[in-house]
């Protein structure tokens, strides 16, 4: 028990209940699966936290429409486990590689919307995110507005959202053609954090050409996952052969600045993104049908 | 702060008055006197606070207690009926699968939600269900047994 200032623990049953709430007391901090919130409190970095405002039981369906998958900001990563669009989809397959990683707990707890909200460089479901150009749907009282991950993430640990907003939804457009997409990550154990974790989604036409192409790394290589520029100006228009794989691998080093911490230092998490870039690079293209 | 809420616990019925800022554990152990759940990382990283929550495995020690409000609690002190041991905990027992014992009952739980989902699991399946708990004595040889060894008995 941390938060000593703590005098209200707020838990609407609607979103627009959990907005107008937000709207009047923009100071709320919003709490979803609270994975996240009790690391955060556990290092004594929540001890001014007055007001919570806990949206679990408010946005948590998912609907699958032929462009895209909308995903309530609040449904489980187990929930999304359940989705047969997103684990039976090349397309998606670094989405259901990602949730694969964090153990039954966190994937009963932590949520979609958390996770993203969060801006932590070291989660996977952010990394496998990116690579699918994943949206956030963000409602406040301006109105609604959408952001890709890049837009909503701030820094380490701080997101892009105006006092009074929430993320409401994740909205992921499905892939469509021969499209493959992977997820890749290296720990120090099976409920670690990432060391580095990398995700790519690849597109190809009839003739094996690669139309569009998404490369996303994270865990630690920056303040938040991101994507590289050069790799994937390598890879578009390629035939995505294995020695432009690993000329791939090789350019996301000039697009991360990864950080020295407990986990790894910064050269060996750029020696290590190389490898991981082309091995996912080689795992999505053997995905591609 | 305080607030009231209502939990069902191992098939009881809980009025509590809590702080607002109480994580779930420690409304089981402090205020409902449970000794299943344990304290160990605080941060979601060892496992030994294990619970399910309606059904599902979850780390009580990052679930704030009003987040649940209504909720079917089962902790391991709940998993035997009476004298009669569940037989997950017997295969613990049998398979010597508990040295310090403070990983078991986190241990326990998440064998069942696997269980409970996938009643024969092979050995990889069993090790990826337990990739949320931690037993520092590395005891892991014998747990995975102990799970082998309830999957038989449950399915007879």
């Amino acid at each position: 028990m941390a938060l000593h200032k703590l005098k209200d623990f707020h838990t609407p049953h609607s979103l627009d209940e959990a907005l107008d709430f937000l709207g009047k007391n923009s100071e709320a901090l919003v709490l979803a699966g609270g994975t996240f919130l009790h690391g955060l409190e556990a290092r004594g970095l929540m001890s001014d936290v007055e007001v919570l405002l806990d949206i679990r039981k408010t946005a948590s369906t998912v609907d699958v429409t032929d462009a895209a998958l909308e995903i309530g900001a609040t449904t489980t990563l187990a929930r999304l486990l359940e989705v047969p669009q997103i684990t039976d989809a090349p397309w998606a397959a670094a989405l259901s590689d990602a949730l694969s990683h964090p153990p039954v707990q966190i994937r009963n707890t932590a949520t979609i919307g958390g996770c993203i909200a969060a801006s932590c460089p070291f989660f996977d479901i952010p990394t496998a995110l990116i690579a699918l150009d994943a949206v956030a749907v963000v409602k406040g009282a301006g109105g609604e507005r959408r952001l890709s991950l890049p837009e909503l993430f701030g820094g380490l640990f701080t997101n892009t959202l105006e006092p009074g907003e929430l993320i409401t939804k994740v909205c992921i457009p499905r892939g469509q053609g021969k499209t493959a997409s992977a997820f890749l990550k290296l720990e120090t154990n099976a409920n670690d954090l990432a060391i580095v974790n990398v995700a790519v989604c690849v597109v190809v036409d009839g003739a094996g050409t690669c139309t569009k192409v998404r490369v996303a790394l994270g865990g630690g290589v920056a303040e938040f996952a991101l994507r590289s520029p050069s790799a994937e100006k390598i890879l578009l228009g390629s035939k995505l052969d294995a020695a432009t794989l690993r000329a791939a691998g090789e350019a996301v080093v000039g697009d991360i600045s990864p950080m020295s911490d407990h986990r790894a230092s910064a050269a060996y998490r750029s020696a290590v993104a190389r490898v991981l870039i082309r091995r996912a690079l080689e795992r999505a293209v053997a995905r591609l049908t | 702060m305080k607030q009231m809420m209502n939990l069902e616990v191992n098939g009881e019925t809980h009025e509590l008055i809590v702080e607002k800022d109480a994580t779930l554990r420690d409304v089981l152990r402090d205020q409902i006197g449970l000794i299943g759940p344990k304290r160990g990382c605080d941060s979601g990283g060892c496992g030994c606070c294990t619970v399910h929550i309606d059904g599902k495995a979850v780390y009580s020690c990052l679930c704030y207690a009003l987040s649940y409000d209504g909720a079917k609690i089962l902790t391991a002190d709940g998993l035997s009926s009476g004298a009669a041991l569940h037989p997950i905990q017997q295969a613990f027992i049998d398979a010597g699968a508990v040295q310090c014992g403070y990983c078991t009952c986190g241990m326990m739980m998440s064998a069942k939600q696997l269980l409970d989902e996938c009643p024969h699991p092979d050995e990889e399946q069993i090790r990826h269900g337990l990739s949320g708990n931690l037993c520092r004595c590395t005891g892991y040889a014998k747990i995975v047994e102990a799970i082998k060894l309830a999957s038989e008995r449950l399915a007879q």
